[in-house]
Protein backbone atom coordinates (compact mmCIF):
# COMPACT_ATOMS: atom_id res chain seq x y z
CA UNK A 1 0.00 0.00 0.00
CA UNK A 2 1.58 3.31 -1.14
CA UNK A 3 1.29 5.54 1.57
CA UNK A 4 0.41 8.25 -0.57
CA UNK A 5 -3.13 6.77 -1.44
CA UNK A 6 -4.16 7.10 2.74
CA UNK A 7 -5.98 10.34 3.04
CA UNK A 8 -3.75 12.53 5.19
CA UNK A 9 -5.07 13.91 8.05
CA UNK A 10 -1.87 14.72 9.08
CA UNK A 11 -1.60 17.65 7.35
CA UNK A 12 -2.98 21.04 8.49
CA UNK A 13 -4.21 22.14 5.92
CA UNK A 14 -6.08 18.96 4.96
CA UNK A 15 -7.24 18.85 8.88
CA UNK A 16 -8.59 22.47 8.65
CA UNK A 17 -10.63 21.57 5.23
CA UNK A 18 -12.37 18.40 6.91
CA UNK A 19 -13.17 20.61 9.96
CA UNK A 20 -14.57 23.96 8.31
CA UNK A 21 -18.00 23.10 8.53
CA UNK A 22 -17.50 22.34 12.38
CA UNK A 23 -15.90 25.31 12.89
CA UNK A 24 -18.57 27.25 10.90
CA UNK A 25 -21.46 26.10 13.25
CA UNK A 26 -19.05 26.73 16.44
CA UNK A 27 -18.62 30.70 15.65
CA UNK A 28 -22.16 30.88 14.59
CA UNK A 29 -23.27 29.54 17.83
CA UNK A 30 -20.43 32.20 20.11
CA UNK A 31 -21.71 34.95 18.02
CA UNK A 32 -25.24 34.01 18.89
CA UNK A 33 -24.41 33.47 22.34
CA UNK A 34 -22.79 36.60 23.00
CA UNK A 35 -25.61 38.63 21.19
CA UNK A 36 -27.75 36.76 23.73
CA UNK A 37 -25.11 38.16 26.36
CA UNK A 38 -24.96 41.36 25.33
CA UNK A 39 -29.04 41.52 25.42
CA UNK A 40 -29.46 40.32 28.27
CA UNK A 41 -27.25 42.75 29.95
CA UNK A 42 -28.50 45.87 28.19
CA UNK A 43 -31.82 44.94 29.60
CA UNK A 44 -29.95 44.64 33.33
CA UNK A 45 -28.45 48.08 32.96
CA UNK A 46 -31.50 50.28 31.19
CA UNK A 47 -34.97 48.22 31.91
CA UNK A 48 -37.55 50.47 30.44
CA UNK A 49 -40.16 48.86 32.19
CA UNK A 50 -39.96 46.34 35.29
CA UNK A 51 -42.42 43.99 36.89
CA UNK A 52 -43.38 45.76 40.39
CA UNK A 53 -46.02 45.41 43.45
CA UNK A 54 -47.34 49.04 44.42
CA UNK A 55 -47.84 48.42 47.89
CA UNK A 56 -49.34 51.99 49.02
CA UNK A 57 -49.54 55.51 48.07
CA UNK A 58 -49.35 55.76 44.75
CA UNK A 59 -52.33 58.52 43.78
CA UNK A 60 -54.51 57.07 41.12
CA UNK A 61 -53.30 53.45 42.11
CA UNK A 62 -54.66 50.54 44.11
CA UNK A 63 -52.86 49.40 46.53
CA UNK A 64 -51.26 45.73 46.64
CA UNK A 65 -51.42 45.99 42.55
CA UNK A 66 -49.21 44.03 40.39
CA UNK A 67 -48.06 45.83 37.75
CA UNK A 68 -45.74 47.48 35.49
CA UNK A 69 -43.68 50.46 36.61
CA UNK A 70 -41.93 52.01 33.82
CA UNK A 71 -39.92 55.67 33.15
CA UNK A 72 -41.75 57.13 29.55
CA UNK A 73 -40.31 60.31 28.59
CA UNK A 74 -40.70 62.29 32.02
CA UNK A 75 -42.47 60.57 34.15
CA UNK A 76 -43.12 57.46 36.21
CA UNK A 77 -45.75 55.04 35.18
CA UNK A 78 -47.54 52.48 37.07
CA UNK A 79 -50.06 50.21 34.53
CA UNK A 80 -51.88 47.27 36.13
CA UNK A 81 -53.01 45.49 33.15
CA UNK A 82 -55.76 47.18 31.82
CA UNK A 83 -56.16 49.67 33.92
CA UNK A 84 -54.81 53.70 32.68
CA UNK A 85 -51.52 54.34 33.95
CA UNK A 86 -50.93 56.59 36.79
CA UNK A 87 -48.30 59.10 36.61
CA UNK A 88 -45.78 60.77 38.40
CA UNK A 89 -43.81 63.58 36.80
CA UNK A 90 -39.55 62.67 37.42
CA UNK A 91 -38.90 66.45 38.66
CA UNK A 92 -41.27 66.66 41.10
CA UNK A 93 -39.82 63.33 43.09
CA UNK A 94 -38.09 64.70 46.11
CA UNK A 95 -36.34 61.67 47.15
CA UNK A 96 -35.90 58.15 46.30
CA UNK A 97 -34.87 55.34 48.87
CA UNK A 98 -33.74 51.69 48.43
CA UNK A 99 -34.76 48.93 51.17
CA UNK A 100 -35.51 44.99 51.38
CA UNK A 101 -37.34 43.03 52.95
CA UNK A 102 -38.41 39.18 52.95
CA UNK A 103 -41.77 37.62 52.76
CA UNK A 104 -43.58 34.72 52.56
CA UNK A 105 -44.70 33.85 49.48
CA UNK A 106 -48.18 32.20 48.52
CA UNK A 107 -50.58 34.17 50.32
CA UNK A 108 -53.17 33.30 52.59
CA UNK A 109 -54.27 29.77 50.65
CA UNK A 110 -50.35 29.05 51.57
CA UNK A 111 -51.00 30.02 54.97
CA UNK A 112 -53.94 28.28 55.09
CA UNK A 113 -52.41 25.10 53.75
CA UNK A 114 -48.94 25.32 56.46
CA UNK A 115 -51.53 25.59 59.16
CA UNK A 116 -53.37 22.93 58.45
CA UNK A 117 -49.92 20.67 58.12
CA UNK A 118 -49.97 18.20 60.76
CA UNK A 119 -47.48 17.58 63.91
CA UNK A 120 -46.83 22.20 62.87
CA UNK A 121 -44.96 20.75 59.75
CA UNK A 122 -45.93 23.48 57.55
CA UNK A 123 -43.69 25.68 60.40
CA UNK A 124 -40.95 23.49 58.19
CA UNK A 125 -42.42 25.10 54.99
CA UNK A 126 -41.78 28.47 56.36
CA UNK A 127 -38.59 28.17 56.58
CA UNK A 128 -38.17 27.90 53.01
CA UNK A 129 -41.80 29.40 51.76
CA UNK A 130 -40.40 33.35 52.28
CA UNK A 131 -39.04 35.57 49.00
CA UNK A 132 -36.59 38.54 49.32
CA UNK A 133 -37.86 41.45 47.39
CA UNK A 134 -36.80 45.19 47.18
CA UNK A 135 -38.56 47.69 48.28
CA UNK A 136 -38.24 50.71 46.28
CA UNK A 137 -39.53 54.21 48.65
CA UNK A 138 -40.29 57.52 46.70
CA UNK A 139 -41.06 61.09 48.08
CA UNK A 140 -42.79 63.23 45.45
CA UNK A 141 -44.73 66.86 45.95
CA UNK A 142 -48.43 67.03 43.82
CA UNK A 143 -49.66 70.33 41.78
CA UNK A 144 -50.26 71.56 45.36
CA UNK A 145 -47.06 70.91 47.10
CA UNK A 146 -48.60 68.29 49.13
CA UNK A 147 -46.14 66.15 50.13
CA UNK A 148 -47.04 62.15 48.72
CA UNK A 149 -44.95 58.86 49.48
CA UNK A 150 -45.13 55.43 47.57
CA UNK A 151 -43.92 52.50 48.18
CA UNK A 152 -43.37 49.67 45.39
CA UNK A 153 -42.22 45.79 45.90
CA UNK A 154 -39.21 45.17 42.98
CA UNK A 155 -37.81 41.64 42.28
CA UNK A 156 -34.15 41.12 43.62
CA UNK A 157 -32.12 43.47 42.09
CA UNK A 158 -34.35 45.64 40.39
CA UNK A 159 -34.75 48.66 42.82
CA UNK A 160 -31.46 49.91 42.32
CA UNK A 161 -32.06 49.34 38.77
CA UNK A 162 -34.86 51.58 38.48
CA UNK A 163 -33.45 54.42 40.93
CA UNK A 164 -30.32 54.48 39.22
CA UNK A 165 -32.58 55.21 36.11
CA UNK A 166 -34.87 57.82 38.09
CA UNK A 167 -31.40 59.82 39.16
CA UNK A 168 -30.22 59.29 35.35
CA UNK A 169 -33.32 61.11 34.22
CA UNK A 170 -33.22 63.62 37.19
CA UNK A 171 -35.02 62.94 40.16
CA UNK A 172 -33.63 64.29 43.33
CA UNK A 173 -31.70 61.65 45.74
CA UNK A 174 -30.46 62.37 48.74
CA UNK A 175 -26.57 61.70 48.69
CA UNK A 176 -26.39 60.46 52.04
CA UNK A 177 -28.76 57.64 51.25
CA UNK A 178 -27.53 57.04 47.51
CA UNK A 179 -23.85 56.84 49.40
CA UNK A 180 -25.31 54.79 52.19
CA UNK A 181 -26.61 52.45 49.43
CA UNK A 182 -23.95 52.44 47.06
CA UNK A 183 -21.62 51.43 49.90
CA UNK A 184 -23.83 48.75 51.17
CA UNK A 185 -23.49 47.37 47.15
CA UNK A 186 -19.99 47.75 46.92
CA UNK A 187 -19.76 45.65 51.15
CA UNK A 188 -21.96 43.05 49.88
CA UNK A 189 -20.45 42.72 46.36
CA UNK A 190 -17.24 42.55 48.29
CA UNK A 191 -18.37 39.72 50.42
CA UNK A 192 -19.15 37.57 47.43
CA UNK B 1 -108.77 71.37 76.90
CA UNK B 2 -107.23 74.02 79.40
CA UNK B 3 -106.31 71.45 81.84
CA UNK B 4 -104.51 69.49 79.25
CA UNK B 5 -102.79 72.70 78.26
CA UNK B 6 -100.39 72.85 80.92
CA UNK B 7 -99.51 68.94 80.55
CA UNK B 8 -98.62 69.58 76.78
CA UNK B 9 -96.34 72.14 78.12
CA UNK B 10 -94.60 70.51 80.51
CA UNK B 11 -94.48 67.01 78.41
CA UNK B 12 -92.68 69.77 75.82
CA UNK B 13 -90.41 71.48 78.33
CA UNK B 14 -89.73 67.97 79.58
CA UNK B 15 -88.35 66.82 76.38
CA UNK B 16 -86.75 70.23 75.57
CA UNK B 17 -84.71 69.90 79.06
CA UNK B 18 -83.97 66.23 78.08
CA UNK B 19 -82.58 67.15 74.73
CA UNK B 20 -80.46 70.31 76.61
CA UNK B 21 -78.71 67.63 79.02
CA UNK B 22 -78.21 65.47 75.50
CA UNK B 23 -77.35 68.78 73.36
CA UNK B 24 -73.55 69.17 74.53
CA UNK B 25 -72.28 66.06 73.71
CA UNK B 26 -74.55 66.19 70.24
CA UNK B 27 -73.26 69.44 69.45
CA UNK B 28 -69.86 68.51 70.41
CA UNK B 29 -69.31 65.69 67.90
CA UNK B 30 -70.59 67.57 65.25
CA UNK B 31 -68.19 70.57 66.06
CA UNK B 32 -65.26 68.47 66.35
CA UNK B 33 -66.15 67.08 63.18
CA UNK B 34 -65.94 71.20 61.45
CA UNK B 35 -62.01 70.40 62.39
CA UNK B 36 -60.04 70.14 59.56
CA UNK B 37 -56.64 68.09 59.89
CA UNK B 38 -53.27 68.28 58.16
CA UNK B 39 -50.91 65.49 58.99
CA UNK B 40 -47.71 66.03 59.15
CA UNK B 41 -44.34 63.74 57.89
CA UNK B 42 -43.24 61.58 60.34
CA UNK B 43 -40.57 61.99 62.47
CA UNK B 44 -38.45 59.46 63.58
CA UNK B 45 -36.90 61.06 66.20
CA UNK B 46 -33.56 59.08 67.09
CA UNK B 47 -35.17 55.68 65.89
CA UNK B 48 -33.61 54.58 62.86
CA UNK B 49 -36.42 53.89 61.36
CA UNK B 50 -36.51 52.72 57.35
CA UNK B 51 -37.88 55.17 55.08
CA UNK B 52 -40.27 52.91 54.13
CA UNK B 53 -42.10 52.59 57.51
CA UNK B 54 -41.94 56.73 57.98
CA UNK B 55 -44.08 56.74 54.44
CA UNK B 56 -46.59 53.97 55.42
CA UNK B 57 -47.04 55.27 58.63
CA UNK B 58 -48.16 58.70 57.22
CA UNK B 59 -50.09 57.33 54.09
CA UNK B 60 -51.51 54.89 56.43
CA UNK B 61 -52.78 57.69 58.62
CA UNK B 62 -54.05 59.87 55.82
CA UNK B 63 -56.08 57.11 54.64
CA UNK B 64 -57.50 55.85 58.58
CA UNK B 65 -58.52 59.48 59.16
CA UNK B 66 -60.13 59.96 55.95
CA UNK B 67 -62.46 56.74 56.83
CA UNK B 68 -63.58 58.33 60.56
CA UNK B 69 -65.67 61.00 58.46
CA UNK B 70 -64.62 62.86 61.53
CA UNK B 71 -62.82 65.78 60.10
CA UNK B 72 -64.02 68.36 57.34
CA UNK B 73 -61.02 67.67 55.47
CA UNK B 74 -57.58 65.27 55.71
CA UNK B 75 -54.83 67.75 54.26
CA UNK B 76 -51.42 66.63 53.26
CA UNK B 77 -48.13 68.11 54.40
CA UNK B 78 -47.33 70.87 52.54
CA UNK B 79 -50.52 71.32 50.67
CA UNK B 80 -50.91 74.71 50.22
CA UNK B 81 -54.72 74.63 50.27
CA UNK B 82 -54.28 74.30 54.22
CA UNK B 83 -53.45 78.09 54.21
CA UNK B 84 -57.43 78.61 53.14
CA UNK B 85 -58.91 76.44 56.11
CA UNK B 86 -60.15 78.15 58.76
CA UNK B 87 -60.21 75.20 61.70
CA UNK B 88 -57.54 73.37 60.78
CA UNK B 89 -55.38 71.10 63.42
CA UNK B 90 -51.99 69.35 62.64
CA UNK B 91 -51.19 65.70 63.62
CA UNK B 92 -47.22 65.53 64.17
CA UNK B 93 -46.11 62.19 64.71
CA UNK B 94 -42.93 60.98 66.31
CA UNK B 95 -41.97 57.73 66.66
CA UNK B 96 -41.24 56.42 70.37
CA UNK B 97 -40.35 52.54 69.87
CA UNK B 98 -39.53 50.39 67.01
CA UNK B 99 -38.90 46.63 66.93
CA UNK B 100 -38.24 45.02 63.57
CA UNK B 101 -39.79 41.81 63.31
CA UNK B 102 -39.20 38.88 60.92
CA UNK B 103 -42.01 37.62 59.01
CA UNK B 104 -40.74 33.85 58.13
CA UNK B 105 -39.80 34.04 62.16
CA UNK B 106 -43.57 34.52 62.89
CA UNK B 107 -44.74 32.23 60.42
CA UNK B 108 -41.73 29.52 62.21
CA UNK B 109 -42.75 30.38 65.76
CA UNK B 110 -45.58 32.18 65.93
CA UNK B 111 -44.42 33.66 69.54
CA UNK B 112 -41.51 35.71 67.95
CA UNK B 113 -40.26 38.21 65.34
CA UNK B 114 -43.45 40.53 65.98
CA UNK B 115 -42.53 43.93 64.72
CA UNK B 116 -44.02 46.52 66.82
CA UNK B 117 -44.15 50.27 66.59
CA UNK B 118 -44.88 52.91 69.48
CA UNK B 119 -45.58 56.50 68.37
CA UNK B 120 -46.60 59.71 69.85
CA UNK B 121 -48.83 61.63 68.16
CA UNK B 122 -50.31 65.37 69.06
CA UNK B 123 -52.59 67.23 67.33
CA UNK B 124 -52.13 71.01 67.58
CA UNK B 125 -53.67 74.02 66.65
CA UNK B 126 -52.32 76.71 64.64
CA UNK B 127 -50.67 78.44 67.33
CA UNK B 128 -49.12 75.66 68.78
CA UNK B 129 -51.46 75.15 71.32
CA UNK B 130 -51.48 70.99 71.87
CA UNK B 131 -55.18 70.09 72.46
CA UNK B 132 -54.61 65.65 72.51
CA UNK B 133 -51.54 64.11 72.82
CA UNK B 134 -51.25 60.17 72.83
CA UNK B 135 -49.08 57.16 73.05
CA UNK B 136 -50.47 54.20 70.20
CA UNK B 137 -49.11 50.79 69.72
CA UNK B 138 -49.13 49.29 66.28
CA UNK B 139 -47.99 45.71 66.05
CA UNK B 140 -48.25 43.01 63.83
CA UNK B 141 -47.58 39.16 65.92
CA UNK B 142 -48.95 36.48 63.35
CA UNK B 143 -49.82 36.87 59.61
CA UNK B 144 -49.40 39.88 57.73
CA UNK B 145 -46.39 41.25 56.35
CA UNK B 146 -43.96 43.60 58.61
CA UNK B 147 -45.58 46.90 56.40
CA UNK B 148 -48.90 45.65 58.35
CA UNK B 149 -47.98 47.07 61.64
CA UNK B 150 -48.05 50.45 59.82
CA UNK B 151 -51.77 49.99 59.05
CA UNK B 152 -52.60 48.99 62.20
CA UNK B 153 -50.97 52.03 64.20
CA UNK B 154 -52.93 54.44 62.13
CA UNK B 155 -56.03 52.42 62.61
CA UNK B 156 -55.39 52.58 66.17
CA UNK B 157 -54.74 56.66 66.09
CA UNK B 158 -57.74 57.40 64.40
CA UNK B 159 -59.46 54.91 66.45
CA UNK B 160 -58.21 57.00 69.26
CA UNK B 161 -58.95 60.37 68.38
CA UNK B 162 -62.53 59.66 66.68
CA UNK B 163 -63.16 58.15 70.44
CA UNK B 164 -61.53 61.63 71.89
CA UNK B 165 -64.23 64.57 71.99
CA UNK B 166 -61.89 67.25 70.72
CA UNK B 167 -62.85 70.91 71.79
CA UNK B 168 -65.09 73.19 69.31
CA UNK B 169 -63.32 75.02 66.62
CA UNK B 170 -63.75 78.63 67.60
CA UNK B 171 -64.10 80.30 64.56
CA UNK B 172 -67.13 82.87 63.92
CA UNK B 173 -67.97 80.17 60.68
CA UNK B 174 -68.43 77.26 63.09
CA UNK B 175 -70.11 78.87 65.84
CA UNK B 176 -72.92 79.69 62.79
CA UNK B 177 -72.68 75.90 61.61
CA UNK B 178 -72.76 74.82 65.43
CA UNK B 179 -75.88 76.88 66.38
CA UNK B 180 -77.70 75.98 62.84
CA UNK B 181 -77.28 72.53 64.13
CA UNK B 182 -78.94 73.34 67.53
CA UNK B 183 -81.97 75.29 65.39
CA UNK B 184 -81.87 71.71 63.81
CA UNK B 185 -82.20 69.70 66.95
CA UNK B 186 -85.35 72.05 67.94
CA UNK B 187 -86.84 70.99 64.73
CA UNK B 188 -86.34 67.56 65.23
CA UNK B 189 -88.14 68.08 68.69
CA UNK B 190 -91.08 70.10 67.14
CA UNK B 191 -91.62 67.07 64.91
CA UNK B 192 -91.95 64.90 67.50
Amino acid sequence: MNPTDVPCLCRPSDLLLICRPYMAVLALLIASGTAALAQDASQKNSPSSTHATHLLGFAGAPDNASGTLSIEGDALQFQKSGKPAAEVKLASIQDVFLGDQSKQVGGIPMTLGKAAVPFGGGRAVSLFAHKKYDTLTLEYVDANGAFHGAIFQLNKGQGEIVRNELVAKGAQVSNSDFESSKQTAEASSDNK
Amino acid sequence: MTTSKPWSFALLAATLSAFAIAHPAAVSAEGAAQWSVQVRKVDPGDINLASSFQIAIYENLLDQLSKTKQFKQVLRDGDRKASDVADLLVLKTTVEKYTAGSETRRAVTTVSGATKLTVRSQLCTLDGKVILELTVNGNVRFMGSNLRATHNLARNVAKTIKSTRLPEPTSGTLSKAANSISSDDIVVVELR
